[in-house]
């Protein structure tokens, strides 16, 4: 069996976080010394790749050049513990475990994939493959906001699903349907995180009332934060500005990850 | 001279070819099936005794009988979402998901979107 956990990170609708949230609960748990991996599976949208520095000019192979059969896996992973100059935030994870599997962002490639489709049994290997090839503890994987094919895949094979939501009712729906998929494809561990919250809300009682909505838990309460947005995706903000209440509630979720057994 | 490994690996990527399983079939999957296939998800390829050991290190509740996973193996090889190499205890399985189909958009679509961007500078 594989003893890497497979952590997919999903919501619902567009401009929720996710990819924000992704990068930065990676980065938090590779900071405590486990091997991470990120894939981007965004493949018709990525940008994950921003918050750990790449632009295409660093960018190497990426998983379309996967798809495509025109790279391996061990090409791919672009180190960032090797990698991890330009943010003050970044430069905390120097000599850490962690690799990003990027997705292109280059428009004919993106294009290519979109006209010819996906093997998803190639895909699905690649998943594999960065789990066993980079002896890997946790995978996280950025996925296409709502439910395409690609992002019901990552689903079927995850051990932890974090949902995104925002306290909004097109959320709260949309989140319904996300968790009703997630437990007809029995996934192990299903987790709630609530992000952009106003700060005029009682966090404790929204937490609650989420819970018992979805009869899942809710690893954290995030604020809606002017600093993160002022950030705009130019560094890793929890390593950055570990003491903001944001940062702070970023890394309970990671504490709620790290605890699945 | 390809070896066997080439041989079996050529055979079950023909096969692959010919259908494979969806992530919704996947919910609509009767959970011993479901169990099976989400395993294979996991795993990409197994063999039948690697299969019963996995299925006997199960928690109890959790556990298929060696009957319930004969039939179910049986079940989901006939629907071609699971492709067999071999018989019996040398048989092989390997999972197989359904290619996502592309565009249905008109082909000159795409090759016109093809061009504009093969001419963007930082393409190159």
């Amino acid at each position: 069996m594989n003893k890497g956990k497979i952590v997919s990170i999903h919501s619902f609708r567009g401009g929720t976080g996710k990819s924000n949230t992704t990068a930065n609960l990676a980065a938090q748990v590779a900071m405590t010394g486990k091997r991470v991996g990120v894939v981007d599976t965004d493949i018709q949208s990525p940008g994950i790749h921003v918050l750990f520095g790449l632009d295409e000019t660093k960018m190497g192979k990426t998983m379309n050049d996967f798809l495509h059969g025109k790279a391996t896996i061990r090409e791919i992973g672009f180190s960032i513990g090797e990698h991890s100059s330009g943010g003050e935030g970044r430069a905390k994870l120097a000599g850490k475990n962690l690799w990003l599997f990027p997705s292109s962002i280059r428009g004919r490639e993106i294009s290519q994939i979109l006209k010819e489709g996906i093997d998803f049994n190639l895909l699905n290997e690649g998943l594999q493959k960065t789990i066993t090839e980079f002896d890997l503890d946790y995978l996280f994987i950025d996925t296409h906001p709502g439910l395409n094919e690609e992002t019901l895949l990552s689903i079927a094979t995850s051990d932890i699903l974090i949902i995104i939501l925002r306290p909004d009712n097109q959320d709260l729906q949309g989140t319904s349907v996300t968790v009703d998929i997630a437990r007809s494809l029995d996934v192990p561990n299903l987790l709630l995180m609530v992000n952009k919250a106003l700060p005029k809300y009682d966090f404790v009682e929204l937490k609650k009332e989420i819970e018992d909505k979805f009869n899942a838990p809710v690893t954290g309460i995030l604020p809606l934060s002017f600093d993160l947005a002022d950030n705009a995706s130019n560094d890793l903000f929890s390593l950055r500005f570990p003491d903001h209440d944001w940062s702070k509630a970023l890394r309970g979720v990671a504490k709620a990850v790290l605890a699945v057994e | 001279m390809p070896g066997v490994f080439d041989r079996l690996n050529k055979e079950i990527k023909d096969k692959q070819q010919e259908g494979g399983i969806t992530a919704l079939d996947l919910a609509d999957l009767q959970p011993a099936l479901r169990k099976i296939m989400r395993l294979m998800l996991r795993e990409l390829q197994m063999t039948y005794p690697r299969l019963c050991e996995v299925m006997d290190a199960m928690p109890e509740k959790e556990r298929l009988t060696r009957d319930e996973l004969d039939e179910s193996l049986s079940t989901l090889t006939q629907q071609f979402w699971l492709i067999r190499i071999g018989e019996g205890v040398k048989a092989i399985y390997k999972v197989n998901l359904r290619r996502k189909a592309g565009s249905t958009l008109a082909s000159g679509i795409w090759s016109s979107l093809d061009e504009k961007l093969k001419d963007k500078p930082k393409d190159t």
